[in-house]
């Protein structure tokens, strides 16, 4: 087995302040390494730095070996393509929104390997079929679902024959069905090679096997082999990766649910619609006071767009949407949103946003400390912005905003799915013990059939 | 706001040239009227601190007369134009299809016609009327400000943070002052500062073409066309309005600042 890469003491600083510690790994052929951590813990630095891709502001220490050879940041630069290749993160962001997926393989062949037109479009097309896409070579990307969108940038990433191949979070946001779909064609795409995947989905490395980094905060926790690894973790931080993972939650769904309570909502026969496309039709449920209701479905089913429908955000095309409970005002009827930052003014400090909450509802000071308390938040908190706090501690904080106001209804849109999995697991844990203190049912959506099951009283799938 | 170096470098000359403006109006012993033919085109001496023109008027005074009517109409234009552009660009997107369907055509009809054209036409009217001027000039600037605060707006009312706020029953003040006003406040700010700059450049026209404010009033564009002749004999006469208006521009140039 030969040594593809390798990295002695790889670190990188900004200015004197050390992002990532020195870390040394050898990528060897057929056997793929997976890093795995939180967001934040340095690993896609490691990854921009052995592509050579890091912003200038930021120094790196230490050797990097791309077959057997140390190479400079230049060097490494002319590998790209044909040897070393790097998928990204977002693939709607490498995909050219407005040229055919198809002819955005084609272009690698033609530029990278210097295939005459037609070769080159006959290789996009054979390509494009081997990740099961040759239907939708004559789309543009955003007809594609995100998986798709993410099979065909691996394809046209690894068109120019690279060999090795480093993937950062390949599976970011897609359904389990799809993720697991991505890791096989990985796996396959790097027979020859070899495979370095940045993850924080411990199933991903699951799939994967081979050999296992574990980072937090910039530094190497654990190392091993996968399943050595996964089996039996040394490291509390490796423990608690493992543990975060909704398969393994215990059930966490309230069982103190009186059976006598009060519908406060009933759906009757509802049909919404979306530019143009029918999402759904007769549909119909109801909602108890204090529920916790999941809806499942695979991404772009309308998951989000019936929680909207049933704040009144979305007009349904047809049917009923009732709302029984009349001693709730409207704006005991609230939704979190998926991503954090942007439900928040950054104009202004959070703790002026819940002032302005206070007043506009006469809320009762003293509620605050103890709420924050259980959510364990910061006091400091409350004098920044929401941008300068992180996703999981603003996301906890919208949840405090929400339960000041009473609220009967909370639809949770994704709550979670931008936050690595130890954050999530108690976003979630938090957002369920709490609601059904406080008798509000919650409707929460995720993409995570797994988190539902372990959570909810109710299962809608779309 | 933080302003950078070059704003306050900009800002600095707009006060100075406004307390030049100020201080010459009300220290000056001349009016801008009073004429000594004994005296023309005096270099400036201590008498006559920026010496007299072809009619033995002290440039002093005139020039800070004239400083004075160039701020005074920019800023009431930039606050009219700044105020009604933004307030229709917001109400476009919250009121609805129709609204934003009825204020398009307006301001695409408005933008159809040259800009200095329309200014034009006004005070051809009207000329020498500081009110025609005013109304005009503001009639064109507006727009600009509809046009980019609508297309930001637009933005911000499909934003979770807004939607989050109105469900919470934040009425519409709170959502515009916490959500709208700071995402466009940069934008218009910026804006201002141009717009400042462009009702002095339109003034300046107006009254180099003898349209703006009539005679004897002083007003820059009308003083480098009644000096213009005698460029060779007295330069420093001429080169004063012509100074001034350019540092005026860069004064509000500077203030703009970097962001678009």
């Amino acid at each position: 087995m030969s040594v593809l890469l390798k990295l002695i003491d790889v670190a990188v600083y900004v200015g004197d302040r050390c992002l990532l510690a020195p870390i040394s790994l050898e990528l060897t052929q057929g056997q793929p390494l997976t890093i795995l951590g939180k967001t934040g813990s340095g690993k896609s630095l490691l990854a921009q730095a052995i592509m050579g891709l890091l912003p200038t502001a930021l120094r790196v220490s230490g050797e990097i070996h791309v077959y057997g050879k140390r190479m400079t940041c230049r060097e490494r630069q002319q590998l790209w393509g044909r040897e070393l290749v790097m998928l990204p993160q977002e693939p709607w962001h490498s995909l050219d929104p407005i040229m055919k997926c198809v002819d955005q393989v084609t272009e690698v062949y033609q530029c990278v390997k210097g295939q005459n037109k037609q070769d080159a479009l006959r290789s996009a097309e054979e390509a494009l079929y081997q990740v099961g896409l040759s239907h939708i070579g004559n789309k543009r990307p955003d007809e594609l679902s995100g998986g798709m969108a993410q099979r065909l940038a691996i394809a046209a990433a690894t068109a120019g024959g690279a060999t090795v191949i480093l993937a950062d979070e390949p599976t970011k946001g897609l359904d389990v069905s799809r993720r697991d779909g991505i890791v096989r064609l990985l796996q396959s795409r790097s027979r020859f090679g070899s495979l370095l995947t940045i993850t924080h989905d411990v199933t991903v490395a699951r799939q994967l096997g081979g050999a296992l980094l574990v980072m937090k905060d910039g530094h190497l926790v654990e190392k091993g082999e996968t399943m050595v690894v996964l089996d039996s973790p040394q490291d509390d931080y490796t423990r608690a990766l493992i543990a975060a993972e909704p398969s393994v939650w215990t059930d966490i769904a309230p069982h103190s649910q009186k059976h006598d309570t009060d519908d406060i909502l009933v759906v009757d026969q509802l049909k919404v619609a979306r530019g143009g496309r029918t999402l759904f039709d007769g549909l119909s449920f109801s909602i108890k006071q204090g529920d916790v209701i999941g809806v499942v479905g695979d991404s772009g089913c309308g998951k989000s767009t019936l929680g909207d429908a049933l704040l009144h955000l979305v007009t349904p095309l047809s049917g009923r949407i009732a709302r029984l409970n009349q001693a709730a005002k409207p704006h005991q009827w609230l939704k979190l949103y998926q991503d954090p930052p942007s439900a928040f003014s950054a104009s202004v400090s959070l703790g002026q946003l819940l002032d302005d909450i206070i007043q506009l509802h006469d809320i009762d000071r003293t509620r605050v400390a103890p709420l924050m308390a259980k959510l364990s938040l910061p006091n400091g908190i409350l004098e920044r912005n929401c941008l300068a706090v992180s996703g999981g501690e603003l996301q906890r904080f919208s949840i405090l905003r929400a339960l000041l106001l009473d609220p009967v209804f909370l639809f949770a849109d994704e709550p979670t799915s931008r936050l690595d999995p130890i954050t999530a697991k108690e976003v979630t844990t938090l957002l369920v013990s709490l609601a059904s203190e406080a008798g509000c049912a919650v409707l929460l959506v995720s993409h995570d059939a797994a988190l539902i099951r372990k959570t909810c009283h109710q299962v809608i799938s779309l | 706001m933080k302003l950078t170096t070059s704003q306050w470098l900009g800002l600095s000359l707009l006060v100075g040239l406004m307390a030049f403006a100020v201080l010459g109006s009300v220290f000056t012993p001349y009016t801008v009227a009073q004429q000594d033919l004994n005296s023309v085109m005096t270099p400036p001496s201590l008498t006559h601190w920026l010496g007299t023109d072809h009619f033995g008027r002290s440039m002093l005074s005139r020039m800070a007369h004239a400083v004075g009517l160039s701020f005074a109409l920019s800023l009431v234009c930039v606050l009219t134009s700044s105020l009604i552009g933004t307030a229709f660009g917001v109400w476009a997107v919250w009121g609805g299809k129709k609204v934003d369907n009825a204020l398009s055509v307006a301001v695409n009809v408005l933008l159809a016609l040259p800009g200095l054209v329309v200014v034009l036409l006004f005070a051809a009217i009207a000329p020498g009327s500081f009110l025609v001027l005013y109304l005009a000039i503001s009639l064109v600037q507006w727009v600009e400000y509809f046009r980019v605060v609508r297309a930001i707006t637009q933005n911000v009312i499909q934003s979770p943070a807004r939607q989050s706020s109105q469900m919470m029953g934040f009425g519409r003040w709170y959502q515009f002052k916490r959500h709208i006003w700071p995402a466009i406040s940069p934008s218009v700010f910026t804006l201002a500062a141009f717009g400042g700059a462009n009702a002095i450049l339109t003034m300046a026209s107006l009254g180099f073409v003898s349209v703006g404010i009539q005679p004897p009033l002083a007003e820059l564009g009308l003083m480098s066309v009644a000096l213009f002749p005698y460029y060779s004999e007295a330069p420093w006469l001429l080169a004063q309005p012509l100074v001034v208006i350019a540092l005026l521009i860069l004064g509000f140039h500077l203030l703009a600042g970097k962001r678009a």
